[in-house]
């Protein structure tokens, strides 16, 4: 995956303090970035759209059994969120990262509208970029396994 | 004190409820509208109740009717006078946080937050109100 341009733009360490960020303060949780992992099984993924000065999406995926146990948290409830609420935290989750990445650019890049989640359970495979301009992060937190992949037009 | 949480998501209205009640509020009861079309409908009820909403936190980007839409025609409609609006939401870029303003939001809290930051915009708003 050719990501030295990411890198040399810093988007890529802006993700992961966007992730941190996000965990830190809605679930009161410590996020790291790990290396790269098979794809989950049982997949749950919210998809963000860039449009504007940024064009391109940002893509949160993980397992159902790491969204159940994400919601929980969020919602800082002890017994299991139902299905729908699960979907949505995912949702959340994604738009917060995607904002919180936006956040960190310059004033001309931040200059883009974010659209609102979309989730789905489709195979992650199914969602694969298509573009040259993408990278994709692993993160963890309490042994929970979720990745990021954003993605630009060329 | 009662409360209207306006957000799209179910759950993000929970986090914000939890983190009101976290500040210290002591809320009665928190009313709860899905965008801005829903929470004026809530507004016009309020308008004959004894106990006022006395708190409106809002998302902006809601379908139907999005957050600045619903400022605008809150104004418009002279509903909830005087009653403090808070934003919560992840576009925190500068003409919409000035839109916000412009159109009656008295603060803005960018997503992600902690309860601390929740409480430290609204508490003063809710002494000067």
């Amino acid at each position: 995956m050719a990501t030295s341009w990411a890198s040399s733009l810093d988007w890529i360490g802006r993700l992961d303090s966007a992730v941190s960020e996000v965990f830190e303060m809605m679930l009161e949780r410590s996020c790291v970035p790990i290396q790269d992992t098979d794809i989950v099984h049982d997949p749950i993924s919210a998809q963000i759209f860039f449009s504007g000065a940024i064009c391109g999406e940002c893509l949160l995926f993980t397992s159902r059994t790491v969204a159940h146990v994400t919601a929980g948290v969020l919602l800082g409830v002890e017994s299991g969120p139902d299905s729908s609420m699960v979907e949505d935290a995912v949702g959340e989750l994604c738009n917060m990262v995607a904002g919180g990445w936006k956040s960190k650019l310059g004033s001309a890049e931040a200059a883009c509208a974010i659209s609102p989640p979309k989730v789905s359970t489709d195979p992650i495979s199914s969602v694969l970029p298509t573009s040259e301009k993408h990278f994709r992060r692993f993160y963890s937190f309490e042994g929970c396994v979720f990745g990021v992949q954003m993605a630009f037009c060329d | 004190m009662r409360a209207l949480i306006i957000d799209d998501s179910a759950v993000m209205r929970k986090v914000i409820e939890r983190a009101l009640r976290q500040s210290g509020l002591d809320l009665t009861e928190v009313m709860q509208a899905s965008n801005g079309e829903e929470a004026l409908e809530v507004l016009r009820g309020d308008a004959s109740s004894p106990t006022k909403i006395s708190l409106i936190i809002s998302d902006i980007n809601m379908p139907v009717m999005d957050g600045l839409q619903f400022l605008e025609a809150r104004r418009d409609q002279q509903l909830a006078v005087g009653v403090p609006v808070v934003m919560i939401t992840t576009e925190g870029s500068e003409p919409f946080v000035l839109r916000a303003i412009a159109a009656g939001a008295q603060g803005y809290i960018c997503k992600p937050f902690t309860a601390e930051q929740v409480k430290a915009r609204v508490m003063p708003l809710l002494q000067a109100a």
